[in-house]
C-alpha cells in the first residue's frame, strides 16, 4: 500500500514546521488578515524611509532657515490652496506655490509631511516598549511560573497590584513623577504593560509543566534552565507573540495619548499625539489637525489588531481544525 | 470551601493589593521633588515661620518618606485624606473627589449601557455567521472602536455633532460639561439625569441627557469592540459543543437553539468581563472627561498630576484601586451563582 | 412485498468533508435497509463511517460536509431533497438519536425538566389534545397511552379552549411519566437537577427519554452503551429491547462492541472504510460470516470456552480516508484480494436468502 505524503522530516522542529505552514495558510485564507498585514508592513516600510521621503529638518523648532529662523507664518492653518471649502472665519486660502495635501499646522509646516515624520517615531517607540515588556515579563513570568513557591506568589501579588490600576493612571502618574523626555515616557509604559506578559506566561508554563516530556527531560538529566529556555519556553511561545501584536496597537495609542496631555519633551516634535495637541486649541478652525494625524493612528493601529487578531483566531487550540 | 469563606480570603487580600498601591502611589507621588508641596495646602502667606512648623511637624512632612508614610497612614484613619492644593481652592482631597464622582458614576453606567447594548449583538451575530459577511463587517467595527484613538474620537464626534450640526442648521449636541443649566435643580445624587428625574424637571433632565449623549458614546465605541471579540469566541465554541447538536436533533428550531441553549452558556464569561470593564471605566475615563470638559474625577486626577498634588493623587489612586478589586471579586463571586457547575 | 416493511432506505449515499488537508471521503456509497420494529446493529471500527451515516440521515451534518449523492427515502420520501426547514420537522417527531456521552450532550447550565420539557413543547397540538382528553373525556393520560393515539389523533378535534397553562402543566406530567418509563427513581427530583448531579446511567436514561418523547418512527443510538459499566449496559439493552415491542419503533443500533451487537440487534451490518460490507440476521452472521473482514472480525473475539491462544488481529491499519484505497477499500488487508478488487469496489447484493454481501468472492 503506497500513500501519496509528501517527504517528512523528523523530529521536534519539523513538527514546528509542520505547524508554522498550517498556521500560514489560515492565515492567507482569512482577508482581514491579509490586508491588515499588508497595510502594516507598508507603514513599517514607510517609518523606515520617512527620514528620506521627508526633509527632517521641516520639523525644526526654531524655524525655518529660509525665513530667517522664523515661521512662515503666512502658511499658518492653510488648507489645500485648490480647495475652495469654507472652514469657518480666520481661515484664509494660501497663495503661495506650495501644495499641502493635508494642510499646514500652526507653524506652517506642511502637514502630511509631519505625518510622514511622526510615524517612524511611534513604531520605534511602540516596537520598543512591547518588545521590552513582552521580554521581561515573560522572563519573569516563566521564572514565576516554573520555580513555584515563594517567588510565585511575590510575582503574582506584585503584578495584582499593578492590575489594580488602569493603565493610563499609572503611565500618568510615572511620567509625571519621573520627567518628560522620551526615555522616560518609554519606561513608564513598560512599567505598566509587563504585568498582563508575566500572568499570560506564567499560565502557559504551569500548564506545561504538568506534560509528560517535562519529566522524560529530567529523567534524561536535563538542567532546569535547559528545559525552560530551550523546551518549554518555544512550545509557549504564540499565546504571548498574539498578545504582543495586539498590544502594538495599545501603545502606540497610549503613548500618543500622553502625548496629547502635555507629556512631549517638545511641543514642536513630530509625534502623532503631540501633532494633535496641538490641533487641541485650534479644532474648528482648523480641523485638519486633528483628523488626520489620528487617522494615520488609527489605521496602524488597526492594521496590527487586525493582524493579531486573526493570528489569535487561528492560533486558538479550540478552533483549529 | 462555602463562598463567604472565598469572599473573606479575597477581602482580606485586597488589603494587601491597597497597601502595595498605596506605597507605590505615596512613593511616587513624594518622593520626587517636581511635585507640589505637600504642606503647601495647610499654609498662607500670613503664618509665622513657626507655624510652618508646626504645620510641618505635626503632619510629618520633615519627615523622610518611609516615616512620612505612616503619618499619613494614620491621618487616613483619623479620617484626614489631607489637602488639596489652590487648583482645587484648598478643600480636602476626599470631599474634592465625592463631589465630582457621580458624573463620572453617571458617564460609566451609560457608557457600559451602550456597549452592552451594541458590543452583545455584535459578538452574536460575528459567531453565528461565522467568516461570512457579516462576521467580517462586524470584527471591523469592533477592531475599529479598539484601535481608535480616545481623544481624537471624542474630538470628531464633537466636529460633527456639534460644530458642523450647529453650521448646517441640524440640531446639534453640546460639547463640553454634564449639564447647561446648573444649579436649576436640588443636588440629590449628584448625577444630573437622575437628579434631574427625581425633581420632576423634564427640561432639565433632556439637556443632561442631550450632554451625556457624545461623552458616553465616545466611550462605548471603544470598549464595544472588546467586548464583541469576547462573545464571539466565547460563542463559537459554545456552538461547536455536543449539547447543540443534540438540541437540534431534538427538532428545535435554530433559534430557540440559539437563545436557549448556546447564549446561556457563551453569556457566563462576557458578563463577567462587563463588570470589570464598569470598574475600569470608572477609573480611566480621563481623557474622554477632559475633551469633553466632563466634571469627574478623571479630568480632575489629570489637573492633579500636573499640579503634582499627591494627597488628590493617593486618594484618587486608592478609591479606584479598591473598586476594581471589589469589581473583580463581585465579578468571580457572580460566576459561581451563573455556572451551576462551580463549587468553592 | 417486503417493499411495504422498510421504514428507511439508504441507496448509495456518499459523503465528503472539506479540512485542509484534503477532502475526506467518508462515506463512500452506503446502502442500507430498515425493516419496521427492528434493531438494526450497525458495527464496524472506529472511524469507517457509522456515526456519519446517522448524521447523515438526521440532517446534523456540520457545515464542512457536502453529500455528494445517494438517496435516503424515509417512507418513501427522499430527505437529501427535502428542506432544512422539512427535516427539521421530520426530527420533532419521527426521527430521534440517543448519543454517546450524555455529560457533553446534555446542556450543563439547564434543568433536566428545562431540556425534557422542550421536546414535549414541540408538538402543542399533541398536548392539547391530551389535555381534552383528560378534561373531556375523564381519560387519564399517560405517555404510555399516547403511544397508541398515533392513529386516533387525527380526527380529534374540538372547541374547547385549552390554556396554556394546561398545555406546560401536561408536558409537565409527562415528563415525569417517560422519566419512570425509563425506569428512572424519583422523576420529580431529577427534573429540578442539573446534568452534573445525575450518575452516567441516569443521565443515559435522560437522553434517552427525550428521544423517546417524540415517539418516533426511528431511532438512532449512537454507541449508547460504549460510555457505562457493563451494569448499567445490561439495563440499557433491556429498555431498548422493552421500547421496540411497545412503540413498534425501528432502531439503528451502532456499536463498535460486537458483542452487544450480538446481544440486541435482529441483523447486523458491518461497515468498514465508508460502505456496508456485509447484512445479515445476527446469528446468521455469526455462525456464517462471509465477507473477509467479517470472518477475520469473528475470528478475533476471543472465546471463553476455548483454551487461551495467541489473540488474532487483522494486519494492516485503517484505511486514511484522504486517500483512500481504489476499488474495495479493504483490498489491501484481504487475503484473499484479487485484481479486480483493486479496480472496482464490489456491490452489495444478496448472496444467500436475507443475506447480503459485497464481495467478489461471492458473487458481484
Amino acid at each position: 500500500m503506497t500513500s501519496n505524503s509528501t517527504k517528512v522530516r523528523t523530529g521536534e522542529w519539523a513538527a514546528r514546521w509542520a505547524d508554522l505552514k498550517y498556521t500560514l495558510y489560515l492565515l492567507r485564507k482569512n482577508p482581514l488578515v491579509m490586508t491588515g498585514s499588508i497595510i502594516a508592513i507598508f507603514f513599517i516600510v514607510l517609518s523606515l524611509l520617512a527620514n528620506v521621503i521627508v526633509d527632517p529638518n521641516l520639523a525644526n523648532p526654531t524655524g525655518y532657515p529660509e525665513f530667517g529662523g522664523q515661521y512662515p507664518f503666512e502658511r499658518k492653518f492653510v488648507w489645500n490652496k485648490d480647495s475652495i471649502i469654507n472652514w469657518g472665519p480666520g481661515i484664509r486660502l494660501y497663495e503661495g506655490p506650495e501644495q499641502f495635501y493635508l494642510g499646514t499646522d500652526n507653524w506652517g509646516r506642511d502637514l502630511l509631511k509631519m505625518t510622514i515624520l511622526a510615524i517612524p517615531v511611534d513604531m520605534e517607540n511602540a516596537v520598543i516598549i512591547t518588545v521590552g515588556a513582552a521580554v521581561f515579563g515573560t522572563l519573569i513570568g516563566a521564572l514565576a511560573g516554573y520555580i513555584g513557591g515563594v517567588v510565585d506568589e511575590a510575582v503574582l501579588r506584585t503584578t495584582d497590584i499593578f492590575f489594580a490600576f488602569p493603565a493610563l493612571v499609572l503611565a500618568l502618574v510615572f511620567a509625571a513623577m519621573i520627567g518628560r523626555s522620551i526615555p522616560t515616557l518609554r519606561l513608564a509604559l513598560l512599567l505598566v504593560w509587563w504585568p498582563p506578559y508575566v500572568r499570560l506566561m506564567r499560565g502557559q508554563i504551569l500548564g506545561e509543566k504538568e506534560k509528560g516530556y517535562v519529566e522524560a527531560l529530567r529523567a534524561l538529566g536535563a538542567g532546569h534552565l535547559r528545559i525552560l529556555f530551550r523546551h518549554i519556553m518555544p512550545n509557549s511561545i504564540y499565546p504571548i507573540l498574539v498578545q504582543a501584536t495586539l498590544d502594538f496597537g495599545g501603545v502606540i495609542l497610549t503613548f500618543s495619548a500622553l502625548m496629547f496631555l502635555g507629556f512631549s519633551p517638545s511641543p514642536s516634535l513630530p509625534e502623532l499625539g503631540n501633532l494633535a495637541a496641538a490641533g487641541y486649541e485650534h479644532i474648528f478652525e482648523a480641523p485638519w489637525l486633528i483628523v488626520f494625524p489620528g487617522l494615520t493612528m488609527l489605521i496602524i493601529a488597526l492594521a496590527f489588531n487586525l493582524v493579531g487578531d486573526g493570528l489569535r483566531d487561528v492560533l486558538d487550540p479550540k478552533l483549529r481544525r | 470551601m462555602k463562598v463567604y469563606e472565598y469572599v473573606i480570603r479575597r477581602l482580606i487580600l485586597m488589603i494587601f493589593v491597597l497597601l502595595g498601591v498605596s506605597i507605590l502611589v505615596f512613593y511616587l507621588a513624594r518622593g520626587f521633588p517636581s511635585g507640589l508641596a505637600p504642606w503647601a495646602p495647610y499654609i498662607h502667606p500670613k503664618m509665622t515661620e513657626e507655624q510652618i512648623q508646626d504645620v510641618k511637624r505635626s503632619h510629618g512632612f520633615d519627615q523622610p518618606i518611609h516615616i512620612q508614610y505612616f503619618y499619613w497612614v494614620r491621618d487616613i484613619l483619623h479620617g484626614d485624606w489631607g489637602l488639596t492644593g489652590i487648583w482645587a481652592q484648598g478643600r480636602p482631597a476626599n470631599e474634592v473627589f465625592f463631589s465630582h464622582f457621580p458624573y463620572t458614576i453617571e458617564l460609566s453606567i451609560t457608557a457600559i449601557i451602550l456597549t452592552v447594548a451594541i458590543g452583545l449583538p455584535l459578538g452574536v451575530i460575528s459567531a453565528l455567521k461565522n467568516n461570512k459577511l457579516p462576521d467580517h463587517v462586524s470584527r471591523i467595527i469592533a477592531l475599529t472602536g479598539y484601535s481608535t484613538p480616545s481623544y481624537w474620537f471624542g474630538f470628531i464626534l464633537q466636529l460633527v455633532f456639534f460644530y458642523y450640526f450647529s453650521l448646517w442648521g441640524l440640531p446639534y449636541l453640546p460639547s463640553s460639561g454634564a449639564s447647561g443649566m446648573e444649579g436649576a435643580v436640588a443636588r440629590v445624587t449628584g448625577m444630573p439625569v437622575l437628579d434631574g428625574l427625581l425633581a420632576g424637571n423634564l427640561e432639565y433632565t433632556i439637556d443632561a441627557v442631550r450632554h451625556l449623549i457624545l461623552p458616553a458614546f465616545s466611550l462605548a465605541f471603544i470598549s464595544l469592540g472588546f467586548l464583541a471579540r469576547i462573545v464571539r469566541a466565547s460563542m463559537l465554541e459554545v456552538m461547536r459543543q455536543d449539547y447543540i447538536t443534540l438540541a437540534r436533533s431534538k427538532g428545535l428550531k435554530e433559534r430557540v437553539v440559539v437563545y436557549r441553549h448556546a447564549l446561556k452558556n457563551a453569556l457566563i464569561p462576557a458578563v463577567t468581563l462587563t463588570g470589570i470593564f464598569f470598574a475600569l471605566l470608572l477609573g480611566g475615563a480621563m481623557i474622554t472627561e477632559y475633551v469633553f470638559a466632563w466634571p469627574g474625577v478623571g479630568q480632575l486626577s489629570l489637573r492633579a498630576v500636573f499640579q503634582g498634588d499627591s494627597n488628590f493623587l493617593l486618594v484618587y489612586t486608592l478609591i479606584i484601586a479598591a473598586i476594581i478589586v471589589i469589581a473583580n471579586l463581585v465579578v468571580d463571586v457572580a460566576y459561581i451563582f451563573l455556572d451551576p457547575r462551580i463549587k468553592y | 412485498m417486503r417493499e411495504k416493511n422498510y421504514v428507511l432506505e439508504v441507496k448509495d449515499l456518499k459523503v465528503n468533508f472539506h479540512t485542509y488537508r484534503g477532502e475526506v471521503k467518508a462515506l463512500n456509497g452506503v446502502d442500507l435497509k430498515l425493516y419496521k420494529r427492528e434493531i438494526l446493529g450497525l458495527v464496524g471500527e472506529s472511524g469507517c463511517g457509522k456515526s456519519v451515516t446517522a448524521l447523515t440521515i438526521l440532517g446534523l451534518l456540520p457545515e464542512n460536509a457536502y453529500i455528494i449523492g445517494g438517496e435516503i427515502l424515509f417512507k418513501g420520501e427522499d430527505l437529501l431533497k427535502k428542506s432544512k426547514e422539512d427535516v427539521r420537522i421530520l426530527r420533532t417527531n419521527e426521527l430521534a438519536t440517543v448519543f454517546q456521552d450524555p455529560l457533553t450532550y446534555l446542556n450543563p447550565v439547564l434543568r433536566i425538566e428545562t431540556q425534557l420539557i422542550e421536546v414535549f413543547m414541540l408538538n402543542k397540538k399533541l398536548l392539547r389534545q391530551a389535555v381534552i382528553a383528560k378534561k373531556a373525556h375523564g381519560k387519564n393520560v399517560t405517555f404510555s397511552s399516547l403511544l397508541s393515539w398515533k392513529n386516533e389523533l387525527a380526527s380529534e378535534s374540538s372547541d374547547l379552549k385549552v390554556s396554556r397553562a394546561e398545555i406546560k402543566k401536561m408536558a409537565k406530567h409527562l415528563c415525569e411519566d417517560i422519566l419512570g418509563l425509563v425506569k428512572l427513581p424519583d422523576p420529580k427530583r431529577i427534573l429540578r437537577q442539573y446534568p452534573f448531579e445525575l450518575s452516567g446511567g441516569m443521565r443515559q436514561r435522560t437522553m434517552i427519554a427525550m428521544a423517546l418523547a417524540r415517539r418516533p418512527a426511528f431511532f438512532v443510538a449512537d454507541e449508547i452503551t460504549t460510555a457505562v459499566d457493563v451494569t448499567i449496559q445490561a439495563q440499557i439493552l433491556h429498555l431498548m429491547r422493552e421500547l421496540r415491542d411497545k412503540m413498534d419503533a425501528s432502531t439503528i443500533m451502532i456499536t463498535h462492541d460486537l458483542s452487544v451487537a450480538a446481544e440486541i440487534a435482529d441483523r447486523i451490518a458491518v461497515m468498514y472504510g465508508g460502505n456496508v460490507v456485509e447484512v445479515a440476521p445476527t446469528v446468521k452472521i455469526f455462525r456464517n460470516p462471509l465477507h473477509p473482514y467479517t470472518t477475520m472480525l469473528m475470528k478475533s473475539i476471543p472465546n471463553v470456552k476455548k483454551p487461551v491462544e495467541t489473540l488474532k488481529s487483522i494486519s494492516g491499519t485503517v484505511p486514511e480516508m484522504i486517500n483512500p484505497p481504489s476499488g474495495c477499500r479493504f483490498h489491501p488487508r484481504c487475503p484473499f484480494a484479487m485484481d479486480k478488487c483493486r479496480k472496482k469496489r464490489p456491490n452489495l447484493i444478496e448472496a444467500i436468502e436475507k443475506h447480503e454481501v459485497a464481495c467478489y468472492l461471492i458473487g458481484g
